[in-house]
């Protein structure tokens, strides 16, 4: 096989015909021009402010940013220290006193402080809000309220506001309020979430045998896009009725809330699933493997991507085995285990690449099989970050993006996501000093 | 109005009304060409909140989560995960590879405000089916494209799952202990965040339309969700190092970990702030850290070494209390402790059930279950779930003479000619083993066309 053709592996029938080819090709060039080039393209709520109040809360931020990506004005109100989570950083790394989560998603915003302590302060957040569309309230339940700026102060002479509330347990229920004095954290979304307790493996030693948390912002993120996601329902609701609403996200209850598969599985089995390592609940093989020279990440559940698989090994003796045949599932985490070890050894001869091109090749060649049975093993290198970086792939889109800042320099951060033809979200700036758009914001509202 | 807060909240925000409120997203209707879970979500959440939700499955096939279910487990001959997935949807099944089925599906498509794919990319286009051909006869459509890396780039057609996703975004390296096993981010997160996203990008889309009258493509991309979450890009900047994995300590925070309490429960604790962790120190009696300035100072307080005396401080006393003590400390001194929840307990929680996040559901079809509610709560326009999943092809009928306006005679044609179909006799596909289909007047709708 020429280079040329192993990069356009296909893996589907319907697109190896010469007509397909050129369509996709002419589609390819359509994109890239209508994804790639994202100046003067519109914006989706350029036409909304928001004023976002959140305090040591990352759910609040991001999705204020992410609000912020969609062209809304979003104002950031910090009290005269400003907010405690400038400095949540990894391992204290910070530029010029702030954290890089928030510098992170500093996205488009403007800063500006408020004592809300002083009269003058609250008079002046309460002008503020007069002006806005959205208020996110990511502090304790019931402190705007006791201030006199909460929602159900506003929505009296406001009937168009929209009030999104984040917060662990929420702003209502007999437990919001016994519990409205816990603050936020992602740590503990996870864990009220029952997230934890699926992941570890409970032969290692202790304490590697307890729970282990997701190592990204996992509740946090999901939480923030829910947030973001109704939102933009309540706004819709509001272009076509004039209505604006309250709107509630508990960051102890949006994976378990979203994902849901935690609750379907307490409905038919009435009982907790307990830590089986890396196998996954549904799907074997379905996890992370090492090769000869690293990890790789196997899926190939389905019994004909199994025997795929097991081809690929040289393996067809295991085919043999009724065991393996057709009940792959975790309710026998031994009678898995020995499987794996079969695969372990198989997998640990080759390397990631080796691995990789087999499986490649044989989902290529199965796609062009009439009867659809050969199936499709699929192998990938478990990617570092710094691997990812190297990618073509995402310097083509531009999933990483370069920012420039006075005191940074330059430096990477995510792209907004997703991209869209016509109103992308996209970053304008990432600026993040203390009070820095006070003159601009106090002199633009009016305030004091 | 009532005084306290949290009356009044309640008042306004109690999910028992929901069926009396309206519908945000009514008369939007989305066609739903997607399976699994990735794109089945993003119009999960559309329906939730009121759009009409038009499912096509492939005939005698159906997506293939309805037979794929987790320990061969069924719930009346259908996959429980299945139905949490796809709940406020009409069920059609069409054969998209027939002319007459793509043509049944491009006329649907005209119809709709939305589409949702997650095949293969370019599949649809080569189908016929894509957005260069639907925005032709509905240049207002709004057409979300979900596959693992996008429509476009070098890897466009590399294969994608949720775990895939998470190897070539770099997420998976980032759970599990420092020099141990890296672990996935479970159940299927690298499929449920991005379908969260992808419902973001719609709504986004939704808003712009109403605006400008203009449609558009979304190119949502799996892996690209799971970047936006990770701090590795600018740490590495910054830093010229990567960020690896950390066990249970959040680097962000200290002290951060999971602990197990005096009655051998677990505990999660993440200090966010220096009043938190005043707070902390006061109930464990060790206010003599505070005085020390490389824990005072929050920068040097989370640095190695430091962070690691002040965990090992929160670890100790942690194992002298238990569970109940901790969480009751942590609301009197406000600092963030949870216990690590399970399923069992997720599904009978009271809390839950009050948000309506969890909700108990009675089905014409399937009757009463237990199942995943509304993840966020709305004042004016509540999400609610109306009815579960239905065999493959339930809605032929309903749809396709109420929608398109075809004749029972010519249905009966396209049934012959294979165009459209139905289930065929498997546990996951096929209707309850008690439930009469011939009496069903949904199912064997003779209506006509309400031509909207």
């Amino acid at each position: 096989m020429t280079e040329k053709s192993e990069k356009q592996l296909v893996f589907s029938k319907h697109l190896t015909s010469k007509a397909t080819q050129n369509h996709l090709a002419e589609f390819d060039k359509l994109l890239v021009g209508m994804m790639g080039n994202v100046e003067n393209k519109g914006w989706v709520i350029d036409d909304i402010k928001v004023i976002e109040l959140s305090d040591s809360s990352f759910a609040g931020i991001i999705a204020a940013a992410i609000l912020a990506e969609f062209g809304a004005e979003v104002i950031k109100v910090e009290p005269p220290e400003g907010d405690p989570a400038r400095k949540i950083t990894p391992y204290g790394i910070n530029i010029n006193g702030v954290g890089l989560p928030f510098i992170m998603e500093s996205k488009n915003k403007y800063h500006i402080t408020m004592d809300l302590k002083t009269d003058a302060g609250r008079d002046n957040l309460s002008k503020l809000i007069g002006q806005a569309d959205v208020v996110i309230d990511a502090t304790k339940p019931g402190y705007l309220d006791s201030l006199g700026i909460g929602y159900r102060q506003l929505n009296r002479s406001r009937k168009d506001l929209i009030y999104l509330a984040i917060s662990p347990f929420g702003h209502f229920t007999g437990k919001a309020e016994s519990m409205f004095n816990i603050p936020d954290s992602d740590l503990t979304a996870q864990c009220e979430s029952g997230y934890p307790y699926l992941t570890g493996d409970p032969k290692a030693p202790e304490p590697y045998n307890y729970p282990i948390k997701a190592g990204i912002w996992a509740a946090w993120y999901m939480s923030a896009v829910l947030a973001v996601a109704g939102t933009l329902t309540a706004l819709f609701h509001r272009r076509r009725t004039g209505e604006g609403q309250m709107i509630d996200v508990a960051t102890n209850d949006a994976i378990s809330g979203w994902q849901g598969f935690q609750i379907v599985w307490g409905f038919t089995n009435e009982m907790p699933r307990v830590r089986v390592g890396n196998f996954d609940w549904c799907l074997f093989p379905y996890g992370y493997y090492e090769a000869k020279d690293g990890y790789i990440t196997v899926a190939a559940s389905s019994d004909a991507d199994f025997r795929g698989l097991i081809k690929i090994l040289k393996r067809w003796d295991l085919e043999n085995d009724w065991r393996f045949l057709l009940d792959r599932i975790t309710d026998d985490v031994d009678k898995l285990r020995d499987l794996e070890k079969e695969f372990k050894k198989e997998f640990a001869k080759y390397t990631r690449q080796e691995l990789v091109k087999k499986t490649l090749q044989y989902g290529a060649d199965g796609a062009r099989d009439k009867l659809r049975s050969k199936g499709f093993p699929i192998v990938v290198e478990t990617r570092t970050p710094a691997e990812v970086l190297k990618e073509k792939h995402w310097k083509v889109r531009k999933s990483i993006a370069e920012v420039e800042h006075p005191q940074l320099g330059r430096f990477m951060v995510p792209n907004s996501i997703p991209k869209m033809s016509e109103s992308p979200p996209r970053i304008k700036w990432i600026r993040f000093g203390l009070g820095e758009d006070n003159e601009l914001i106090y002199k633009k509202y009016g305030l004091k | 109005m009532p005084d306290n807060y949290f009356d009044f909240t309640k008042s306004i925000l109690d999910p028992s009304t929901a069926g009396q409120k309206s519908e945000a997203l009514k008369g939007i209707r989305v066609l739903d060409l997607s399976r699994v879970i990735y794109g089945p979500v993003v119009a999960k959440w559309l329906g939730l909140f009121g759009a009409e939700i038009i499912k096509v499955e492939e005939p005698e096939e159906g997506d293939n989560w309805r037979t794929g279910t987790y320990w061969a487990k069924y719930w009346k001959d259908s996959c429980p995960y299945f139905q949490s997935l796809n709940p406020n949807k009409y069920f059609i099944a069409i054969d998209v590879k027939l002319p007459r089925g793509r043509e049944l599906i491009l006329e649907l498509a005209k119809k709709s405000d939305v589409v949702v794919e997650n095949f293969r990319a370019g599949l649809v286009e080569a189908w016929g089916i894509g957005y260069t051909q639907v925005s032709k006869i509905n240049p207002k459509v709004i057409y979300i494209s979900c596959c693992g890396y996008g429509q476009y780039g070098p890897l466009k057609f590399f294969p994608s799952w949720d775990l895939i996703a998470q190897s070539m975004s770099g997420v998976a390296r980032l759970t599990g202990f420092p020099g141990r096993d890296t672990y996935k981010l479970q159940d299927y997160y690298g499929d449920f965040f991005p379908g969260i996203c992808g419902a973001m990008g719609v709504m986004a889309a939704l808003n712009y339309r109403e605006r400008t009258g203009k449609g558009q493509l979304i190119d949502m991309a799996q892996a690209e969700a799971l970047m936006r979450t990770m701090l590795n890009w600018i740490y590495i900047s910054v830093t010229g190092k990567d960020l690896e994995r950390t066990g249970n300590v959040d680097p962000s925070m200290i002290p951060s970990g999971i602990f197990k309490t005096k009655d051998s429960n677990f505990v999660g604790i993440a200090i966010a702030n220096d009043k938190q962790f005043a707070s902390m120190l006061k109930v464990m009696n060790r206010g003599d850290l505070v005085e020390q300035e490389e824990f005072a100072d929050t920068f040097k307080r989370l640095q190695e070494g430091t962070a690691e005396i002040i965990n090992k401080a929160v670890e100790e006393w942690v194992a002298c209390h238990t569970l109940g003590e901790i969480l009751s400390l942590a609301q009197q001194n406000g600092f963030p402790a949870a216990e690590v929840k399970n399923d069992w307990q997720l599904t009978n929680d009271k809390w839950r059930r009050e948000r309506g996040s969890v909700v108990e559901f009675e089905d014409d079809m399937y009757g009463k279950g237990i199942w995943p509610g509304v993840p966020v709560a709305m004042e004016k326009t509540p999400g609610r779930i109306k009815w579960l999943t239905r065999p493959i092809g339930y809605h032929n009928r309903y749809i396709l003479k109420k929608l398109l306006g075809i004749s029972e005679d010519e249905i009966k044609q396209l049934e012959k000619e294979r165009v459209i179909g139905y289930w065929a006799n498997r546990v996951g596909q096929r209707p309850p083993y008690y439930y009469d289909m011939q009496t069903d007047p949904v199912f064997n709708y003779s209506g006509g066309t309400n031509n909207d």
